[in-house]
């Protein structure tokens, strides 16, 4: 870090000098017109940067505010000293003391011995001379917030996001891609990976295909109604398909009526507010959806949260609720809101239904069901988790799911009474602000579901839902008995296995891709950041030969990696007979 | 007050909060700190009261630095930079004091100091310089100090 004069400079000639060293850009106020390089730390994320990338006269992409380039490793401070605020200290220093200060690399020791005494230094000048600037100006990024993102993340980085060029189905096609600078930069190698299987996608059903019924159907009602509707529901934007959809998302859950939304985020977001309000309590699970989250904070309610799926949480915080009332006036409670979700989809479990109902009609709550990964997937007949416990659907006051995962659309609906269903056509947000759900879509779910009621004539929506079931119960039974960790119900088609480890996040992602399996892998701030998970979504479209090369790969891979956590074994169903000598299905 | 907490599948707006709280991790600081311990005794021309002093004070100065100089948090959270300006320790559960974390860390320093100064033969020279670290690690943990900046350092 140093002060260089003059010729230097990238960005013209004027010999304005400029500084380098981390959190220089907190100095810039001060120098006046003096510029000021950031070297190693990058650019970051929004294009908002106050400073230039190092080494620019050498570098070929001109632009200010790019990535530095990360060939030149010298230059770089370590991560100990950009979080240790080394540089400020450091320069501070340097500018008391008027003389130039080189930026070389170091031997680690003194890194680490300087880097301890610039934090002290660093905290004492600081504040002194910042105090005016920083008190009057918030920060629009800071350093030490994207720590985390630019030292795991961006490494690991590969396994997200990744191109492809073909329908989400079974299998797809991948764009190859290679990064020379540790994820910072990709480039397209050109290659397109054939035939990946695909054990990430929310395909439960398999509807995610463009050929067949569905896709002629939408397409065919592209060429009639068009693609958008530009209007919201409450203006001219209602369509006889939307009234038919609607129609028919109530006759397959078995309620009176229901409405149909053109994002599932914003079916949470926008109707929980239309329904609770200041004065109503939400009880929450731990881990619920963002989108129920956020709808929560919306509305102005109080929030508790119980823990996940654990029932005595739950009753406890009913009673102390009615028992207290409000917090401090005591009054009662204007609604009580239970919301869960039928399948989560970071953890696999399958919500107790049956104890939440009768929680519910014992404390006289209502509850709210996000089936966004149930609906489809579970039950008999596909209808989703209140199918599946066997529970009436009126138990449930308002039945929400959407159409992303199951039918291969996109939107979400709330099924319900004809009260509940009325008043969210007028009150809720997305009826009156949002545009409706575009008619190719909308085709789209009327064909797939009535494929899954049978209502085509066939009994090609049967068949999906038993080779889901089936699929599910092999897929889960295989990875349990190769001894991996599996979070989740049994019956559940998301599939998360344990990983722990962060560096096995982005080794996993990889070597599957390499063996031609796509696989999503999930990590902190998505999960606690010991917990990190590779979750699979097993779907109707898979059949038993691409379950089982899965299967082989991922026992491979898991054996490469030493995954195989598990300290029970299941004995194999078929292997060993039932004999006098075993008794039980786990062995230790 | 609206947070968006998208990419997450949990409610927890900080994570800082409750790391304190999570399974293990208490082990896995008594197991540092013995490791950086047997990492001294093995250095050999350390005597046991220097090692112990040494000790007390790395352990002590690594505390302080992580828990009341570093502000904010290592990633983003979706709580708008509330926490930015709150130390670690300023951040534990929320700011609810008195809970077993907080107790916890309130306790390690006191009993490595008393092992500290038993090792150390009550050496005046040594007894000062733990009290005095220790002394640095205990009174930011003090309920009276929550968000007390003296003379501004490390106000922003």
């Amino acid at each position: 870090m140093g002060v260089e004069q003059g010729g230097s400079s990238p960005l013209g000639p004027g010999g304005a000098p400029s500084l380098k060293g981390p959190g220089k850009h907190l100095l810039k106020p001060y120098l006046g017109t003096w510029r000021i390089i950031l070297p190693g730390t990058p650019g970051v994320l929004p294009s908002v940067c106050l400073t230039l990338p190092p080494h620019q006269e050498v570098s070929s992409d001109g632009a200010p505010g790019a990535y530095p380039s990360k060939n030149k490793r010298t230059h770089l401070p370590t991560v100990w000293e950009l979080e240790s605020g080394a540089g400020v200290g450091r320069s501070f220093r340097g500018e008391r003391k008027g003389g130039p200060w080189t930026f070389e690399e170091r031997p680690g020791v003194k890194v680490v011995s300087a880097g301890k005494h610039c934090v002290l230094c660093g905290i004492v000048n600081k504040s002194e001379v910042y105090k005016d600037v920083l008190s009057e100006f918030v920060p629009l990024y800071q350093d030490f917030e994207n720590f985390y993102t630019r030292n795991l993340y961006m490494r690991i980085r590969d396994s997200w996001n990744r191109p492809i060029c073909s329908v989400p189905g079974a299998k797809f096609d991948i764009l190859e891609r290679v990064s020379y600078d540790y994820n910072w930069t990709f480039k397209y190698t050109g290659r397109i990976v054939n035939d990946v299987i695909n054990m990430g996608s929310y395909n439960y059903l398999g509807f995610a295909e463009n050929s067949g019924v569905c896709a002629d159907a939408a397409a065919e009602i592209t060429l009639k109604y068009g693609v958008g509707v530009c209007s919201t529901r409450r203006e001219i934007g209602n369509l006889d398909k939307h009234e038919e959809l609607e129609k028919l998302a109530a006759k397959f859950l078995g309620v009176d009526a229901a409405m149909a939304f053109g994002m599932g985020f914003a079916t949470n977001s926008m109707n929980i507010p239309a329904l609770v309000g200041k004065g109503c309590l939400i009880l929450s699970d731990e881990l619920n959806h963002a989108s129920l989250v956020l709808g929560a904070r919306l509305s102005g309610a109080t929030i508790r949260v119980f823990k996940h799926n654990n029932m005595q949480s739950l009753e406890k915080l009913l009673k102390d609720a009615i028992v207290h009332g409000q917090p401090r006036t005591h009054r009662p409670w204007k609604k009580i809101l239970i919301l869960v979700e039928g399948i989560y989809s970071m953890e696999g479990s399958i919500v107790h239904l049956p104890d939440i109902v009768s929680l519910k009609k014992k404390y006289k709550a209502y509850l709210y069901l996000d089936e966004a990964h149930s609906i489809g997937a579970l039950g008999p007949t596909g209808r989703g988790v209140v199918e599946y416990f066997g529970l009436d659907p009126r138990d449930v006051d308002i039945m929400m799911g959407t159409f992303t995962k199951s039918f291969g659309a996109a939107g979400g609906y709330i099924g319900g009474t004809k009260e509940l269903v009325d008043y969210l056509r007028t009150h809720s947000h997305s009826a009156v602000y949002a545009t409706s759900m575009s008619p190719p879509v909308v085709e789209q779910i009327i064909a797939s579901m009535k494929c899954i009621m049978g209502e085509d004539g066939t009994t090609l929506g049967q068949e999906r839902v038993q080779q889901l079931a089936e699929n599910t119960r092999y897929f889960r039974r295989k990875l349990q008995e190769m001894g991996f960790i599996i979070y989740g119900n049994d019956d559940s088609p998301v599939v998360p296995m344990m990983l722990y480890m962060p560096a096995k996040i982005g080794a996993f992602g990889r070597e599957m891709l390499k063996r031609n399996i796509g696989v999503v892998v999930v990590g902190f701030p998505a999960t606690p950041i010991i917990e990190s998970r590779a979750r699979f979504c097993v779907s109707a479209a898979h059949t038993k030969e691409m379950l089982d090369t899965a299967l082989n790969v991922i026992n491979e891979v898991g054996d490469l990696l030493q995954l195989k956590y598990s300290r029970h074994r299941l004995v194999p169903l078929l292997d060993r007979p039932f004999d006098e000598t075993t008794y039980e299905e786990n062995e230790d | 007050q609206v947070t968006m907490n998208v990419g997450v599948a949990h409610s927890e707006v900080n994570p800082n909060t409750r790391i304190m709280n999570s399974r293990g991790i208490w082990l896995t600081y008594a197991l540092g700190v013995g490791m950086l311990h047997i990492v001294l005794l093995s250095i050999p021309f350390f005597s046991v009261p220097v090692v112990w002093t040494l000790t007390n004070v790395i352990h002590n100065l690594g505390m302080y630095v992580f828990l009341h100089a570093v502000k904010g948090t290592p990633f983003e959270t979706p709580d708008q930079g509330k926490a930015r300006l709150l130390t670690h320790w300023e951040q534990l559960d929320y700011g609810v004091q008195f809970t077993s974390s907080r107790k916890f860390f309130t306790i390690s320093p006191i009993i490595i100091y008393f092992l500290a100064s038993f090792y150390t033969k009550y050496d005046p020279t040594h007894c000062f310089i733990n009290t005095a670290s220790l002394l640095s690690v205990l009174i930011p943990k003090l309920p009276q100090l929550h968000g007390v900046r003296i003379f501004g350092i490390n106000k922003y």
